[in-house]
């Protein structure tokens, strides 16, 4: 129940027409899945629970091919931008009918299409359509929503995580192109991205917020270097992208000279929408209460006092964080804007999953240490070495908790020297520690 | 059954449940009550009756009730646990009126409803022994048959209000099985002891039967199920009270984190302080939706989790949320919270016992357990 991400009834109350209609595309085009009646067969297909993929790159591509295809399928049938203007290729409609899709959706055997959604339709895609020029929006909007493009996001670097804006990636004018030179860290999908959302910095006599710049970056430019970054759990799902005086036209650029920032914050804001589905996913299913009791049976744990106070502590906060997450969709369906809950289910969607990972491997004890071959016991380690990202990613969570103290409680910021100074003359950290 | 308000219906209400709790107990009161005799001001509570119908609020139509539901409910518990309300409503409405609801007996209905609806009578229920457990086959009372009817013996603890409840639902042992019944507070063969409390805004009692007489309460040996369904919505209600104790702890927090200068600048702008209030907002948020789905369940509404399992994960998540609340607040205040004066402490005390009331976190978390079929 607490894991179900199907719309319920009053979801899909006074949606028949649109219900009708996904329906009848997804029968025509795809297969329904046997129902997931959370039953838990132990032992049996895959136990792999990773949460960061690391295929070979031939399986790697071959996602890539059919998340595309999947999305050109849904684009062509009118479901590939449920949400956008029609004249960008969109359909109109609410974030309502976008849900109800999702949920009948996974309901079939599609592919996986979040190597397109989670950063490019779901972050860049609106904050081109916040701050594009008609011809950006033209060039770039269908392309992203029917798949032939991939968008990635090149905001980070190694001097600037928790404080974005102290970005040091130059863009210089040159006529009417601009020349951009400096490194970005932490880049999702940037090996099939067609496309880069770039923050730079277009003037240091200015304070901070005020002298950053962003521009659509073509990323088979010259001068465009994505090397595949290693993280802690063994694969390489992120980059660091190298800029080396890459050239991009003028036309390219998204919003104002300088007015970057304003840009920036929109793509946060759609970061922070997206974030959420505890229940999806092998990861999520994984630490279910379901799941985590038949790891305790399985091992011959079942009744251990200990074990079983703590998995009751874990279900009580993830049951919680399940209803809460209902609940904000509810309110959506109402009209009502998402509260401080989006970062309150981002902290607990983190800090569940790395509880989950930990409980196993208390179950598991050596098992997890050293692998015996046990079906479902060392593959947890795909999970527990995933999880400290969980609580970076996306805002760390002191930043999460900085915004939640300071927007909802009203505390006050810290007192600093940051947003007034000139940015050329802020103390600024590089790569080794240096000052 | 019941009628269901909208949004703008149940603001309206909080709001004139909090304007007569400001005005009627207000800390000054909440404290002058706290050391009174019988631990609630007689006169508020036929206000609450008479001027704003809190007791009428859930009870049907035919027992003098306004016939609402969990969600007006809720918003009243709140706005109490905010308030710190020392009252017998929890006990009274919630406990006896839902005990005398689930047991399906018109004429017991009939007899006490009215009576608790309109705030003339306090009623309470009693089921706990000395462990506090509410086992119904390990009930501190037994019920014998005599000619003249049933007599109760044995001593039941932890009764909220026992000392003070004109009726009293004690539950007991019989041959026939646990059964529910009828006691006046004022029989031959009852002693009431009221007990010392931690917390002082809501009483607690012991009641020693010796040969009390006895009214049955619905089927004879059919207790267990009106149990469940009573700790159930008695969760509910107290998740609740929970949320609202917990929220005006955050409130407290912000506020000072916000006003409070050391080193020469608010202490809400060092992140040790703002982090603490952080969390505290996390672990309300959490509760919040915890106690707003078993309301929703409790009103059946459709779309929800079963009301079993959403009433236990709620008293689990409240419980642990408003001791946190409730702790952090004190450090935040620093040596003033730790204060008599200071009224941080009445909310810890409140939510270190509330959080005990229904077997603890030994109980709770297990319980989650059982009802998720784990």
């Amino acid at each position: 129940m607490s894991t179900d991400n199907a719309p319920s009834a009053e979801v899909l109350d006074g949606m028949e027409d649109f219900v009708a209609e996904v329906r009848a595309f997804l029968e025509a085009h795809t297969t329904r899945l046997p129902v997931d009646d959370g039953a838990v067969e132990w032992g049996r297909g895959e136990d792999s629970i990773a949460y960061f993929p690391d295929d070979p790159p031939d399986v790697d591509e071959r996602k890539v091919t059919a998340a595309r295809e999947w999305q050109k399928t849904r684009y062509d049938n009118g479901f590939g931008w449920i949400t956008g203007p029609a004249e960008y290729g969109g359909r109109g409609l609410t974030s309502v009918h976008d849900m109800v899709y999702d949920g009948l959706e996974a309901e079939y055997d599609v592919p996986d299409t979040g190597v397109l959604s989670l950063i490019g339709l779901g972050m860049i895609g609106p904050t081109i359509l916040a701050h594009g020029t008609p011809e950006i929006k033209r060039r770039h909007l269908p392309a992203l929503y029917s798949g032939q493009s991939i968008a990635c996001q090149l905001f980070s670097e190694p001097a600037a995580g928790s404080d974005l804006a102290s970005l040091e990636t130059k863009a210089v004018r040159d006529g009417d192109e601009w020349v951009l030179t400096g490194q970005k860290v932490w880049t999702s999908v940037a090996r099939h991205a067609q496309l880069g959302m770039a923050l730079t910095r277009t003037d240091p006599d200015k304070p901070k917020h005020r002298g950053i710049t962003a521009f659509l970056v073509d990323m088979s430019a010259p001068g465009v270097d994505v090397r595949p970054l290693r993280q802690m759990s063994g694969g390489s799902e992120f980059n660091e992208v190298f800029l080396d005086d890459v050239r991009v036209p003028d036309d390219h650029r998204l919003g104002e000279v300088d007015g970057g920032w304003t840009v920036a914050l929109t793509t946060l804001m759609n970061e922070r929408a997206s974030v959420g589905g505890e229940g999806a996913g092998p990861a999520g299913k994984a630490v279910s209460v379901g799941f985590l009791a038949a790891l305790m049976r399985e091992f011959g744990q079942a009744d251990d006092a200990a074990l079983r106070r703590r998995l009751g502590e874990l279900h009580a906060d993830q049951a919680a964080t399940a209803y809460l997450n209902r609940q904000s969709v509810r309110r959506m369906r109402a009209g009502v804007q998402p509260g401080p809950e989006a970062s309150v289910s981002k902290l607990m969607y983190g800090q569940n999953l790395t509880r989950g990972a930990h409980f196993a491997a208390e179950v598991l004890g050596p098992r997890l240490a050293a692998d015996t071959g046990a079906w479902g016991a060392y593959s947890w380690n795909e999970l527990l070495l995933a999880t400290p990202a969980l609580r970076i990613l996306g805002g760390t969570e002191e930043i999460m908790k900085n915004i939640l103290a300071e927007r909802v409680l009203g505390l006050p910021k810290e007192p600093g020297i940051d947003t007034g100074t000139p940015f050329r003359e802020l103390r600024r950290s590089h790569q080794g520690g240096t000052p | 059954m019941s009628e269901t308000a909208g949004q703008s219906e149940l603001d309206d209400l909080r709001g004139s449940v909090r304007d007569f709790l400001s005005a009627k107990s207000g800390e000054e009161q909440v404290r002058r009550v706290m050391e009174s005799e019988t631990g609630y001001d007689e006169a508020v509570w036929a206000q609450m009756a008479d001027q704003l119908g809190l007791q009428q609020l859930v009870f049907p139509e035919e027992h003098g009730g306004y016939g609402f539901g969990f969600a007006e409910l809720s918003v009243v518990l709140q706005e109490m646990g905010r308030a710190l309300l020392p009252s017998p409503f929890l006990s009274s409405v919630v406990l006896a009126g839902s005990a005398l609801l689930a047991a399906d007996d018109a004429a017991a209905a009939a007899a006490h409803l009215p009576g608790i609806a309109s705030g003339k009578t306090t009623a309470t229920l009693a089921v706990a022994g000395e462990s506090g457990s509410w086992d119904p086959t390990a009930l501190p009372v037994v019920g014998t048959r005599a000619d003249d009817g049933w007599r109760l013996g044995g001593a039941t603890w932890f009764v909220l209000d026992g000392a003070t409840a004109d009726l009293l639902l004690v539950a007991a042992a019989t041959d026939a099985g646990p059964s529910l019944f009828a006691v006046s507070g004022t029989a031959a063969g009852l002693t009431r002891t009221a007990l010392r409390t931690l917390d002082p805004t809501r009483r607690q009692a012991r009641l020693d039967l010796d040969g009390v007489v006895g009214t049955p309460v619905g089927a004879l040996g059919g207790a267990a199920p009106v149990l469940d369904r009573v700790l159930d919505l008695a969760m509910t209600a107290l998740a609740a009270e929970q949320v609202g104790g917990a929220r005006a702890c955050l409130e407290a927090s912000a506020a000072y984190a916000r006003d409070r200068v050391q080193f020469g600048r608010p202490i809400g702008t060092f992140q040790a302080v703002k982090h603490k209030c952080a969390d505290m907002l996390v672990r309300v948020q959490l509760a919040d939706a915890a106690a707003q789905e078993a309301a929703d369940a409790a009103a059946g509404l459709p779309g929800r989790a079963p009301l079993a399992e959403a009433a236990a994960v709620a008293h689990a998540v409240c419980s642990e949320s408003y001791v946190f609340a409730a702790a952090e607040n004190i450090q935040v205040h620093g040596g003033i919270g730790f204060t008599w004066e200071h009224p941080a402490h009445l909310y810890f005390r409140r939510a270190k016992s509330s959080q005990l009331l229904f077997g603890g976190p030994a109980g709770y978390f297990g319980r989650v357990l059982d009802r998720a079929g784990v």
